[in-house]
């Protein structure tokens, strides 16, 4: 914070007020940046922190209007510019990083022309010459093979991958302020510290401020050194990191702040059995081997195995988690379990009976002792039914209930998922969406079954209605006894949630074994860096501060089967050339964990 | 790779004009219609019926008729379809083929005139509708497209001739393509327009202009209101979209910014133009009457009035081919100008 001995704010915003149709959405919003900080702007969604994001490069997404305030930047007012001063400003001196990377690009243009037509909007550069800057920018925010990157098309890039170009685009006229409004919503945790490690250095190293809009703790925690909190279109809260999670003020901070060590606080589980290989066989609701199942890929000579050669065993009322980037096979493994998808081998009992050689019409009667919640609860429902009905479908499907024993069922269901008794009668897209994943929840549970998957069940909820979904799952659990497989990207659900944690890469259990041994102790290369890459809310241990952040190299890439070796080694950094040479097996360990590794197993990266 | 794709999609082409000749063949003879009796007169003597129905090849099997108009049996003179000929009417006792030659171009320019100048009305329009939604040209837009597309085309075509050609007097009277005491320019692509200019004859082109200018601005009025209204919301959809906001967050010039919309604004366009002129195909067959057009809409009602066989089912090949080439090259413009579709 030298700038501030320098004197004067870099940007400084009093009441901003933005109104769509009507509807405030920002009210009042007043903020001062300082030159070099990286500032965390935080609240509930539908808070107004975007839209004032926006308004500080004095924009808004259609039809809002910016009907009030003033931004100061280098002494004028930037909301009184028209548009040919705003553009010599914007993308030069303050630069935009946008939630969603993929429809910020222009579908119909080159990554490259686009970068080049940024950075000579804002100098005299020739096209070579801004061609030669375009390509040191993807180099600078960890592209690989940016040459060749150059000339792709949005659509040929993945989330990552065009995030990184947006951040270079933002960041090619060293602008003084970057502001980056979620930046990493969209990626697995893995880019997700990739990315921003990259928008940190880069910005470090060109001198550029930073506003960080983000609902994470762990990025705050991590990367920022001020925190904004906003509530209802206005600053609440404002104070440093550590204050922050030292003594939160506002209630909203408070409530946030108190989840992350309410949580880790509840970590015991229900009396599951605790043993790491998994349940012993008299237990066992569910058990898998050797479930494989491959798709045609366009463009792909060889079928692609999204699930290959899984082995796994659920025990009555276990919670197993079940991890890996996207792209890693959890879904679709998920899905085969219950024969939502058809497996192309393998075999998968249910309660000892053969599920995997069942008919349609055996497995219908099945349906009702086996349930799923979806990772979109609003794309799993129809639109046009109440919420009772949502929730009586099961019942009507695969009970011979009466219509009273129904109505009594979802009525002690919604009671157990904590829906308020008006939501029945109200049609799903009215309710918010933690509301709405209780609806499902409610649905998947409305039969009593022994076991429910659920995909990427928090995914689309805030922190805070992630926590309680958490909590109500735990709860229903105790209650009905049931066993969950539960698919995540997101670790701190996987962490306060289960059992035990399998981990995926590319079709293959690469470990397994208790949660605590997984998060305390991870064995794997790849179950290393997902725990490393997980952004924990601590302002103490930061990333940035750490020396040694080397996690995995670029982002998941199908390998070919016939590949010899581990399927990681393109991307491991801890790669010899025997991990290249030697398929990798899955061997169990003494403490009943299972590792698919042999330098591990040796214990060569201790 | 687009030359495969060219020639994958002209072998499709051309499996469907085989299925659609088959269609017709059959569907024709459904028709409880007798042709001999339309062509002899129904008070002729039954030795002129048989006659007459041997020369048309009627009396034969239907698949043996049919066999002929493949041109599958043997020593057939003149051939059949897959060696190319149509056949020849039995009205006029002239090829069809001779016949289409005359009389598509007639349509297709009527039809490629009214889609030109209606796009180029609709686009401007649509965009500046979009740029300012709820302004005046937005509503008259949608006032105009209504209204417009509340009333069939012919009947606007007779009200324009009401008004145009004999109340006021500025256009001339619906008697074909040009004035009837000109001499036409010898033929060369069929298109009045292009041929007079070609051998110099500007006095039928200005006459020709005259003559196509009320049918074209009855087509042009009819379909515009509906392209107006998808150019505008294409435009609507890609001035929201997160790239012109980020384009502009970039500080591009408003020019650049502009011309990333219009991009995507008009990409979805080009398929409209395919679907559009399949509408104005169609629309043609009644203005073409309206305004004594002997293009291949009067064709078609003419031959089909008749049981004309041979020319219906010439004209609906033709008609059927013309759609299925704009539509081919319309996807392959589109695949040149969108990315996205190049990479399925």
């Amino acid at each position: 914070m030298s700038a501030q001995a320098a004197g004067g704010a870099l940007l400084s915003a009093t009441g901003i007020c933005v109104d769509y149709e009507g509807k405030r959405a920002v009210d009042g919003f007043s903020l001062e940046i300082q030159r070099g900080g990286f500032v965390g702007v935080m609240g509930q969604p539908g808070c107004g922190k975007s839209t004032a994001a926006l308004a500080l490069l004095g924009l808004v997404r259609p039809p809002g209007r910016i009907t009030a305030g003033r931004v100061l930047w280098q002494g004028r007012n930037l909301l009184e510019m028209d548009e040919r001063q705003l553009a010599g400003i914007r993308g030069s001196q303050i630069g935009l990083v946008t939630q969603s990377p993929r429809s910020s690009l222009h579908p119909m243009l080159t990554v490259g022309a686009q970068l080049v037509r940024v950075y000579r909007a804002h100098t005299s550069a020739s096209r070579r010459e801004a061609r030669e800057h375009a390509l040191e920018m993807l180099r600078l925010v960890g592209i690989q093979e940016p040459a060749r990157r150059l000339d792709a098309y949005v659509h040929e890039l993945s989330t990552g991958m065009a995030q990184r170009v947006v951040i270079a685009m933002a960041l090619c006229n060293q602008p003084a302020l970057l502001v980056a409004d979620e930046p990493t919503s969209g990626l697995d945790v893995t880019i997700q510290a990739q990315v921003l490690d990259r928008l940190w250095e880069a910005a470090g190293q060109l001198g550029s401020a930073v506003l960080l809009v983000t609902q994470d703790l762990g990025i705050v925690a991590n990367y920022c050194d001020r925190v904004v909190v906003m509530d209802r279109g206005g600053v609440v809260e404002e104070q440093t990191v550590h204050g922050f999670f030292q003594a939160p003020r506002h209630q909203y901070s408070r409530r946030v702040v108190g989840l992350q060590t309410l949580v880790s606080a509840s970590s015991p589980q229900p009396d599951a059995i605790r043993n790491a290989a998994g349940p012993e066989a008299e237990d066992v609701l569910v058990r898998v081997r050797g479930l494989r199942k491959v798709f045609r890929v366009p463009g792909r000579t060889e079928p692609l195995a999204a699930v290959d050669d899984i082995d796994l065993a659920i025990s009555r009322g276990e919670c197993v988690g079940l991890v890996g980037e996207s792209g890693s096979g959890k879904t679709t493994a998920g899905r085969c379990i219950l024969r939502l998808e058809d497996p192309d081998a393998g075999e998968i009992l249910f309660a000892g009976k053969a599920l995997h050689q069942m008919r349609p019409v055996e497995l219908r009667a099945e349906r009702a002792r086996m349930q799923i919640v979806f990772q979109d609860p609003l794309d799993s429902m129809n639109p046009r039914w109440t919420v009772e009905q949502v929730i009586r479908e099961p019942l009507d499907l695969a009970t011979e209930l009466s219509t009273g024993e129904r109505r009594n069922r979802i009525l002690e269901l919604s009671r157990a998922t904590g829906l308020p008794l008006d939501a029945l009668e109200r049609r799903p897209r009215e309710l918010s969406a933690g509301l709405q994943q209780r609806v499902a929840v409610a649905r998947a549970m409305v039969t009593r079954p022994d076991f429910v998957v659920l995909d990427e069940p928090t995914s689309a909820l805030t922190p805070e209605t992630t926590a309680e979904l958490v909590g109500l799952l735990r709860d229903l659990r105790g209650r009905y006894g049931v066993a969950y497989l539960l698919i995540s990207h997101d670790l701190t659900t996987i962490r306060d949630a289960c059992d035990r944690v399998v981990v995926l890469y590319l079709g293959q259990v690469v470990e397994e074994g208790l949660t605590e041994q997984i998060f305390g102790a991870p064995r794997h290369p790849y179950t290393r860096a997902l725990i490393a890459a997980h952004l924990s809310a601590d302002p103490n241990s930061r990333r940035v501060d750490q020396t040694d952040r080397t996690g995995l190299l670029g982002e998941i890439v199908p390998v070919s089967e016939s590949l010899m070796g581990c399927r990681l080694s393109p991307r491991c950094p801890h790669a010899v050339s025997r991990c290249r040479a030697e398929t990798q097996s899955l061997e169990a360990q003494a403490d009943g964990r299972r590792v698919r590794c042999w330098r591990a197993l040796e214990g060569d990266l201790e | 790779m687009i030359w495969r794709y060219v020639i994958q999609r002209l072998l499709i082409a051309a499996v469907q004009l085989l299925a659609l000749a088959v269609l017709v063949f059959f569907i024709i003879r459904l028709m409880p219609a007798d042709p001999v009796a339309r062509l002899v007169g129904f008070n002729a003597s039954p030795e002129a019926y048989a006659q007459s129905q041997q020369a048309l090849g009627l009396d034969r099997p239907l698949l043996l008729q049919f066999s002929d108009f493949l041109g599958l049996t043997a020593g057939q003179p003149g051939g059949g379809l897959l060696q190319g000929s149509l056949g020849e009417s039995w009205e006029s006792n002239e090829p069809v083929a001779d016949e289409l030659i005359r009389s598509l171009p007639v349509t297709l320019e009527l039809v490629s005139l009214s889609l030109l100048v209606s796009l180029l009305l609709a686009i401007p329009i649509g965009m500046y509708a979009a740029a300012r939604p709820g302004g005046a040209v937005d509503k008259g837009a949608y006032v105009w497209g209504m209204f417009a597309g509340s009333q069939p085309d012919y009947w606007w075509g007779l009200l324009f001739i009401l008004v145009f050609a004999f109340t006021l007097g500025v256009a001339p009277a619906p008697l074909g393509r040009h004035d009837p005491l000109l001499l036409p320019p010898d033929p060369v692509t069929g298109l009045i327009l292009v041929d007079s200019v070609l051998r110099g004859r500007w006095d039928v082109l200005v006459s020709a202009f005259g003559y196509l200018a009320l049918p074209v601005i009855t087509m042009v009025f009819t379909v515009s209101g509906a392209i107006i209204k998808m150019i505008r919301q294409n435009t609507v959809r890609a001035l929201s979209s997160d790239y012109v906001m980020f384009a502009r967050a970039c500080g591009l010039p408003q020019r650049t910014v502009a011309l990333y919309a219009l991009r995507t604004a008009l990409t979805p366009t080009l398929t409209l133009v395919a679907v559009f002129f399949s509408v104005l195909l169609s629309a043609a067959v009644t203005v073409e009457r309206v305004f004594s057009l002997n293009g291949v809409g009067q064709y078609s009602v003419r031959a089909i009035l008749n049981f004309d066989y041979p020319a219906i089912q010439g004209a609906v090949l033709a008609v059927a081919f013309v759609s299925l080439m704009v539509y081919l090259l319309v996807d392959i413009l589109h695949a040149v100008l969108d990315p996205r579709s190049r990479s399925h």
